[in-house]
C-alpha cells in the first residue's frame, strides 16, 4: 500500500492548524490565557487512505479532528479539503461544503438526538443538501441502512431502543447519506464492546473499499489503529511528534514518546511479550494552558537532552515519509536549530518549515 | 383642621349643599373604597364594620345618629321621647310611628309588620344573628297598626335606642325575607347580597369579597336625592393604598378607615386630590391593670382570680405612679397624629358623658418616682426598684399591630425611667381577642401585669359599657374565662351605681352618673389608665362635597347627600 | 401509558383524601377563631349563639364528613342541576363561606375569571418572553444579553411582588398616571375603548407577575439549552451541514423543552391558586385575594374548598406533566 500512496491525490492538507480555547476570568470575563489544544498541527491525507491520529487522553486529537471539519472555529492555519481551504469559509459556503466531508462521532448514544427516528437521523441532510423526493429519500434510506448493515424495520425506531452497536452503525449510515469524500472518524470504537467493535471497524473498512472513503480515524487504540491504518500520527500535547507509515512507525518507532506508547501494547505472542519492556514514563501531562518552554514532552521524555528545555523541536522528515519532530533526530539542521533559542517563542517559524518539508 | 372647624365646614356643605344638586341622579358615579372588602349587605348576619356601613347604603334603622351622637329620625316621623309620649313612663315601651306613604325599593309600602319580623329575624334562636344585643331584653315587638310598632322591654329600659336605631339595627322587607328565618339565614345568599330598602340606593350587583355596585333607589323618599346617580364600593388591599387611591391618583371619591402612620398621612396630604377627614368617637386605646395576681407559681383555678390580690399592681400608688410617668401626647404624636388625642377618660365621649378629668395630660416623672418611693418601692443596685426582696417587675402584654408595639417600647422606656422593670409580650389578634378558654394569652384570661388594648360602646350610651366593671362580670374559671371586667375591679359602690344607671332616665342624672363611674375606674382608682381617644380618619376626594364624618352610626349615613363639587 | 395514567389516577384518590384530611386538621389546629374579628362590643352569649349557627359546636369530624358529603357529592349534584336544569340537589345543604354566606362555589367560579385573565395572562406573557429569552441566552452563553438576562431574572426572583407592585403603582399609577392602581373586576370588554381600559388595567399586575414568571422559567430554559447545547448530537447536527436556526430550533430546542414543558405544566396549577399577593397589591379580587380574605377571617369552609381545588389541579397537573414527558420523551415508556 505504502509505495503508491506517493503518486495518489492529497486530499486533505492541513497546514499550522492551531487551536486555542480563551480562558477567561474576573468579574467582565476577560481574556486571561489560552488552552492551546492544537498547537500548530500539519499534515496531509491522500484520497483514498486512513490516517490514524493516536496519542493519550486530552492530547488534542479529538479537537484536532473536529477543527478539521471546522465544528470548532480555528484559531490559525488552513485547512484544504479537496482544495478549499475550509478554514476561513463563511458559516454558509461551509454548510454546502459538509455533504463531502463527515464524522462518526465516539459516544453513539449521545450523538444521535434522543427524539429522532433513525429514518429521521439518517434523512435530515437530504432534506438539507438534496432535493430528492419522499419516496427516493426513503429509498436512500433503507439503501444506507442496507449498507451499515441495519434492518429497515429499524426505520422508525428511537436511538434508545438500539444497542451501543447498533448505534454506531446508524451513526455511520449518517455520515454517509451524503456520499462524502472524507470522514473524521473520532472514536468511533471506544464506546463500544470489544466483539462490536471488531464489526464496526471492519464495517468501515468494507465501506472504504467499496465507496472509496478517505478516513481520519482517531483513537488511543493502537492496535485498532495498526489494523486499519495506512499511516499514523502520534499526537503529543496539541503537536504532531511523529507520522509515519503503520510498518514503519510500529516496526521503528523515533520519537521518545511514540516508543514509550508503542511498548504499553500488550503484545499477543507470549514470547514477544515476555521481552516486551515497558518505557514508564513519570509525571503528568502539563497543562496545555501552559506547554513547558523547549519540547513539549520534555518534563517526561526518557532522553532528554539539555537543548530539549530551551528549543521546540521542528518537524522534519528523517526518511521519505516519515516526520519526527525531535532534537535526536537533529543532525543536519543543527545551526538553525542552535541559532534558534532567540527564537524560541517563533512557532510560526517553526511550522513553516515544517509545511514545506511535508508537501514533498 | 382640629374638629371644631371640621364641623364648621360640614356645617357649611350643608348649607350650601341644596344649591349642588336638584336632580337626582344628576352627579353620576361615586366611587368609595372599603379596603377591607365588604363580605355580605344583611349586618344581621355580620358585624363587620365593612359590612355594616356598606348596607347602610341600601336598607335603614327608624332613627340613626347624627355626627354629634344625637338620635334623628330616618323612617319616623319623630324621635319618641317620655315627653312626647313615645316612651312610657315607666320606660318599659316605645312606640314608633313610621312616616305614612314611606315604599321600599320595589315600590311596595314599608309597614310596622315589616318591623316585626325584622325584630323575629334577629330573635331566632337558630339565626346565629350578630346584632342581637340591639335586640336584648325585649319582651314584645307588635305592630299596633299599619305604620305603628310598639316594643316592650322585661325592665325599664332608660335607653330604649337600641332595636331599629343605628345601621347595626336596619329594617328587612319582610316580603323578601320570609324564607330566611333561623337556620335558613345562611341559604338566602340572594337576599343577603341584594336586600330590598328603603336607603337611597339599590344594589346592581354584588360580588363578595370584591366590589358592589348601586344605582340610585327610584322610590327614595326625597324626590331630589341621591345626587349621584351611581355608587361603586370597591374592596381589597389595605389602607395605605385605599387612601393613595383618593389622595394621590384619584380613582376614587372616598375611602373608609385610612389608618396610616401620622407619617404617610403628611406625604399624602400633599398630593392635593384629597383630604383626610377625622372625628372622634368612643374608642380609646388603654391600659388595663391587673387587680389579681397572674403568677405562674400559683395553681391554675386560682391564678388571676380574686382569691389572690395582684403582689405590685393592689396599691393604687404604684397604678397612679405607672400613669404618671406616661406621656399622653408623644403616643398620640407618633400612633396617630390627627386622628388622636389623649385622654384619661374611659368614656370620652358624648361630651355630656365625658368627665372634665384632664390630670393625666401631663407627665410627671418626678412625682411617680416620689410615689414609688412613698409605696415603699426604693431603687434596687440595678436601678430597678424593690420592696420586701420583690423586684418591681412589669408583664405588659398587648396584640401584634404596629402602633402597639411602638407604644409598649416608649411606655417601657418611661417606666424604666422610674426604676420599674418591664417585660414585654405581643400576642397574635387572633389568639388574643379570641376568647379561647383553652388559651393562656387571651386579653380575658390577662395572665399579664398590664395589657393595653383599645375599645368602646356602640351607640352614644355608655351604660352597657361601664356596666362591664361590675364584680360578677370577672372573668374567672367558674366563667370559663368570659367576662367583660378584666381587671376584676370590685368595688360594691360601683357595682350600686351601675344598678342605680339602670333605674335612671332622666338625660343629666344619667349623664352625671356615668362621669362619676368613669372617674371611679380611671382617675380614683387608676384600674383603667386611658392613653389615646382614637378618632376615626377617612379620606375624601376634594371633588367630593357633602360629607360629614359620623362616629355615632355608618360612615356613610348621610351618603344621600353627597355631591359632586363642581 | 393509558393503564399507566388510569394508575395514578387511582392512586390519586386516596392521596387526595389523605390531603384532605390533613388540611382540615391543620385549619381546625391552627389558632384563631372564624368569630375572632367579631367586635368587643358583641356580648359573649350573642358570639356563641352565631358559633352555633355556623355549626361549629359539632365535633370536628362530624364537620369534616359533613364538608366530605358536601364537597363531593352536594357540589357536583349542583353542577348538574346548573348545566341540565334538574334539581337533584334541591334542599341540600352546599358548603357555604362563613364569611359571606353565599355557597363557596358560586365565589370560586365568579373569581375564576379575573384570576384567569390576570394571573393566566401573565402566566403566558412570561412563558412567551422567557422561551425566547432563555433561548438566546443559552445560545450567546456570556454575552452582553445573557448577563442582562441573567440580572434581570436575578431582580425577577429576588424582588418580591408586594415591593415591585407598589414601586410600579407609585411610578405609573401616582407620578405619570398611565395606568390605574386599582383593577376593576366590573369592567366589561364592549368596545375597542373597553378593550384598552382593560389593557391599561391589567398592564401593571401583569408586568410584576410576567417579570416573576419570565425570570423562573428563562432561567430553566436557558439551563436546559446549555445542557442540550454541548451533547454530541448537536454537533452530529452541525456536521451535517444544517442551517444554524435548524440545529437549534429543531434539535437542541425540541430536546430542551422537555424538562421546561413539564415545569411549565407544574405551575399551571399556581394559576389558578392565584397570586395572593399581588391580587391584594392591585385590588384584582381573584381566587389569590379572596384565599388571604377567608384566611384572616378564618373562614374555614372557604379555605378547605380552595386549598383542596388547589391540591386537585396540583395532583392532576403532576399527572399531566409526567405523562407529557412520556409523550414527548421516547426514552421515557409507562408500560
Amino acid at each position: 500500500m505504502l509505495d503508491h500512496k506517493p503518486t495518489q491525490k492529497t486530499l486533505v492538507e492541513v497546514d499550522g492548524l492551531k487551536l486555542y480555547f480563551p480562558i477567561t476570568a474576573g468579574l467582565f470575563r476577560s481574556k486571561v490565557g489560552d488552552v492551546k489544544a492544537v498547537d500548530g498541527v500539519s499534515f496531509s491525507i491522500f484520497e483514498g487512505e486512513t490516517l490514524g491520529l493516536v496519542g493519550e487522553s486530552g492530547c488534542g486529537k479529538s479537537t484536532c479532528g473536529r477543527a478539521l471539519l471546522r465544528l470548532y472555529d480555528v484559531t490559525a492555519g488552513s485547512i484544504r479539503i479537496g482544495g478549499v481551504d475550509i478554514a476561513k469559509l463563511s458559516a454558509d459556503a461551509l454548510r454546502r461544503m459538509r455533504p463531502t466531508m463527515q464524522m462518526v462521532f465516539q459516544d453513539p448514544q449521545a450523538s444521535l438526538n434522543p427524539r429522532m427516528t433513525v429514518a429521521g437521523i439518517i434523512g435530515e441532510p437530504l432534506d438539507e443538501h438534496t432535493t430528492l423526493n419522499r419516496a427516493e429519500k426513503l429509498a436512500r434510506i433503507y439503501e444506507l441502512m442496507d449498507a451499515v448493515g441495519l434492518s429497515r424495520d429499524f426505520a422508525n425506531r428511537y436511538p434508545h431502543a438500539f444497542s451501543g452497536g447498533q448505534r454506531q452503525r446508524i451513526g455511520i449510515a449518517r455520515a454517509l447519506a451524503l456520499n462524502p469524500k472524507f470522514i473524521v472518524c473520532d472514536e468511533p470504537i471506544a464506546a463500544l464492546d470489544v466483539s462490536i467493535q471488531a464489526q464496526v471497524v471492519n464495517l468501515l473498512e468494507e465501506l472504504q473499499d467499496r465507496l472509496g472513503l478517505t478516513y481520519l480515524f482517531i483513537s488511543h487504540d493502537l492496535s485498532m489503529v495498526r489494523h486499519i491504518a495506512d499511516r499514523v500520527a502520534v499526537m503529543y500535547l496539541g503537536q504532531i511528534v511523529e507520522l509515519a507509515s503503520r510498518e514503519a512507525l510500529y516496526g521503528s518507532p523515533k520519537h521518545p514518546y511514540t516508543q514509550a506508547l508503542l511498548s504499553a501494547v500488550p503484545e499477543p505472542n507470549p514470547e514477544h511479550e515476555a521481552n516486551r519492556r515497558r518505557i514508564i514514563l513519570t509525571g503528568d501531562v502539563p497543562s496545555p494552558a501552559n506547554p513547558p518552554e523547549g519540547c513539549n514532552f520534555c518534563t517526561r521524555c526518557p532522553k532528554v537532552m539539555d537543548i530539549c528545555r530551551k528549543v521546540e523541536p521542528v518537524s522534519r522528515e528523517i526518511e521519505p515519509g516519515r516526520f519526527v519532530a525531535c532534537h535526536l533526530y537533529e543532525t543536519t539542521t543543527t545551526a538553525g536549530a542552535t541559532a534558534a533559542p532567540e527564537a524560541s517563542g517563533a512557532n510560526s517559524l517553526s511550522t513553516n518549515n515544517t509545511t514545506t518539508q511535508q508537501g514533498v | 383642621m382640629k374638629l371644631k372647624t371640621a364641623l364648621l365646614g360640614a356645617a357649611a356643605t350643608l348649607v350650601f349643599a341644596p344649591a349642588a344638586y336638584a336632580e337626582r341622579g344628576s352627579d353620576g358615579e361615586v366611587k368609595i373604597i372599603y379596603w377591607q372588602a365588604v363580605s355580605t349587605l344583611n349586618p344581621y348576619l355580620s358585624s363587620g364594620t365593612k359590612d355594616v356601613e356598606t348596607a347602610s347604603l341600601v336598607i335603614e334603622p327608624l332613627a340613626g345618629f347624627d355626627e354629634n351622637g344625637v338620635v334623628i329620625p330616618r323612617l319616623v316621623t319623630e324621635i319618641p321621647t317620655v315627653e312626647n309620649g313615645g316612651v312610657s313612663a315607666d320606660l318599659t315601651s316605645i312606640t314608633w310611628r313610621i312616616k305614612p306613604g314611606l315604599v321600599w325599593s320595589d315600590g311596595t309600602p314599608v309597614t310596622a309588620h315589616d318591623a316585626v319580623f325584622t325584630a323575629n329575624y334577629c330573635m331566632d334562636p337558630a339565626g346565629g344573628c350578630a346584632q342581637l344585643a340591639r335586640y336584648e331584653g325585649i319582651k314584645s315587638v307588635e305592630a299596633l297598626d299599619d305604620l305603628t310598632v310598639k316594643i316592650t322591654y322585661n325592665e325599664p329600659r332608660p335607653n330604649p335606642y337600641t332595636a331599629f336605631v343605628g345601621a347595626t339595627s336596619p329594617l328587612l322587607q319582610a316580603a323578601q325575607f320570609a324564607n330566611c328565618v333561623g337556620a335558613a339565614a345562611s341559604s338566602c345568599t340572594e337576599q343577603n347580597f341584594a336586600p330590598v330598602g328603603t336607603g337611597p340606593f339599590v344594589v346592581t350587583e354584588f360580588r363578595t369579597n370584591d366590589v358592589v355596585q348601586m344605582e340610585a333607589n327610584p322610590n327614595y323618599r326625597d324626590a331630589a336625592k341621591p345626587a349621584f346617580a351611581k355608587v361603586t364600593v370597591k374592596g381589597g388591599g389595605e389602607a395605605a393604598a385605599a387612601a393613595r387611591a383618593v389622595m394621590e391618583t384619584g380613582e376614587f371619591d372616598y375611602a373608609w378607615n385610612t389608618q396610616i402612620s401620622p407619617e404617610v398621612q403628611g406625604q399624602m396630604a400633599t398630593g392635593g386630590k384629597g383630604e383626610f377627614i377625622y372625628a372622634f368617637g368612643t374608642l380609646v386605646e388603654r391600659i388595663e391593670m391587673n387587680m389579681t395576681d397572674p403568677s405562674p407559681s400559683l395553681p391554675e383555678g386560682e391564678r388571676a382570680t380574686a382569691a389572690h390580690p395582684h403582689p405590685i399592681l393592689s396599691d393604687i400608688r404604684v397604678r397612679t405612679a405607672l400613669s404618671k410617668a406616661i406621656d399622653r401626647d408623644v403616643l398620640v404624636e407618633v400612633g396617630y397624629g390627627n386622628a388622636g388625642r389623649a385622654t384619661c377618660n374611659l368614656v370620652p365621649a358624648p361630651a355630656a358623658f365625658a368627665s372634665d378629668n384632664t390630670d393625666c395630660l401631663v407627665q410627671d416623672v418626678e412625682g411617680a418616682k416620689a410615689l414609688l418611693t412613698e409605696a415603699g418601692w426604693v431603687p434596687g443596685p440595678d436601678g430597678v426598684r424593690v420592696k420586701d426582696g420583690m423586684r418591681l417587675k412589669l408583664l405588659y402584654q398587648t396584640s401584634v399591630n404596629a402602633v402597639r408595639q411602638d407604644f409598649q417600647s416608649i411606655i417601657k422606656q418611661w417606666w424604666n425611667d422610674i426604676g420599674v422593670e418591664v417585660e414585654l409580650k405581643a400576642i397574635d389578634a387572633g389568639v388574643y381577642f379570641g376568647g379561647d378558654a383553652g388559651s393562656p394569652d387571651t386579653f380575658q384570661k390577662f395572665y399579664a401585669d398590664v395589657e393595653m388594648y383599645a375599645n368602646n360602646f356602640d351607640g352614644t350610651d355608655p351604660e352597657p359599657y361601664l356596666a362591664h366593671y361590675t364584680c360578677e362580670k370577672a372573668p374567672s374559671p367558674a366563667t370559663q374565662w368570659q367576662g367583660e371586667n378584666v381587671n376584676r375591679y370590685c368595688d360594691p359602690a360601683y357595682d350600686a351605681l351601675v344598678v342605680e344607671l339602670g333605674r335612671t332616665g332622666e338625660m343629666d342624672k344619667r349623664a352625671e352618673l356615668a362621669r362619676r363611674m368613669n372617674d371611679m375606674l380611671t382617675k380614683d382608682t387608676m384600674t383603667i389608665v386611658p392613653l389615646v381617644d382614637r378618632g376615626r380618619l377617612s379620606a375624601r376626594s376634594l371633588s367630593l362635597g357633602g360629607v360629614v364624618l359620623n362616629t355615632w352610626d355608618s360612615e356613610l349615613w348621610n351618603v344621600s347627600d353627597w355631591y359632586r363639587v363642581k | 401509558m393509558f393503564t399507566f395514567a388510569l394508575r395514578r389516577f387511582l392512586i390519586a384518590i386516596p392521596t387526595l383524601l389523605i390531603i384532605s384530611l390533613a388540611i382540615f386538621l391543620l385549619l381546625e389546629a391552627a389558632p384563631g377563631d372564624p368569630l375572632g374579628d367579631v367586635p368587643l362590643t358583641v356580648p359573649p352569649d350573642v358570639k356563641e349563639k352565631m358559633r352555633a349557627a355556623l355549626g361549629l359546636d359539632s365535633p370536628w369530624f362530624v364537620r369534616y364528613f359533613l364538608w366530605l358529603k358536601q364537597f363531593f357529592w352536594v357540589e357536583p349534584l349542583n353542577l348538574v342541576d346548573y348545566i341540565f336544569g334538574t334539581d337533584y340537589a334541591q334542599g341540600m345543604q352546599r358548603v357555604i363561606s362563613f364569611q359571606s354566606r353565599q355557597p363557596v362555589m358560586q365565589i370560586i367560579a365568579q373569581r375564576v375569571p379575573q384570576t384567569l385573565t390576570v394571573v393566566g395572562m401573565s402566566y403566558l406573557i412570561g412563558v412567551s418572553i422567557a422561551l425566547p429569552i432563555g433561548i438566546y441566552s443559552a445560545y450567546r452563553q456570556y454575552s452582553w444579553f445573557d448577563q442582562i438576562g441573567t440580572l434581570v431574572s436575578m431582580i425577577g426572583f429576588s424582588v418580591p411582588t408586594f415591593f415591585s407592585g407598589v414601586v410600579l403603582i407609585i411610578v405609573f399609577g401616582v407620578k405619570l398616571q398611565w395606568f390605574p392602581s386599582i383593577y376593576d373586576t366590573m369592567h366589561q370588554v364592549t368596545d375597542w375603548e373597553s378593550f384598552l381600559k382593560q389593557v391599561r388595567q391589567m398592564a401593571m399586575p401583569v408586568m410584576v407577575l410576567s417579570l416573576y414568571n419570565a425570570a423562573q422559567i428563562s432561567r430553566f430554559m436557558r439551563s436546559s439549552m446549555l445542557d442540550n447545547l454541548n451533547q454530541d448530537y448537536v454537533r452530529t447536527a452541525r456536521a451535517k451541514g444544517l442551517t444554524e436556526t435548524v440545529v437549534l430550533l429543531v434539535h437542541v430546542l425540541r430536546n430542551s423543552l422537555i424538562p421546561v414543558v413539564t415545569v411549565i405544566a407544574l405551575g399551571v396549577p399556581t394559576i389558578f391558586g392565584g397570586a395572593i399577593i399581588t391580587e391584594q397589591v392591585f385590588k384584582v379580587n381573584g381566587l389569590g385575594q379572596q384565599l388571604i380574605t377567608s384566611i384572616h377571617s378564618n373562614d374555614m369552609p372557604m379555605v378547605m374548598t380552595l386549598t383542596f381545588i388547589f391540591a386537585i389541579l396540583i395532583v392532576t397537573f403532576n399527572l399531566i406533566a409526567d405523562l407529557l414527558y412520556g409523550i414527548l420523551d421516547p426514552r421515557i415508556r409507562y408500560d
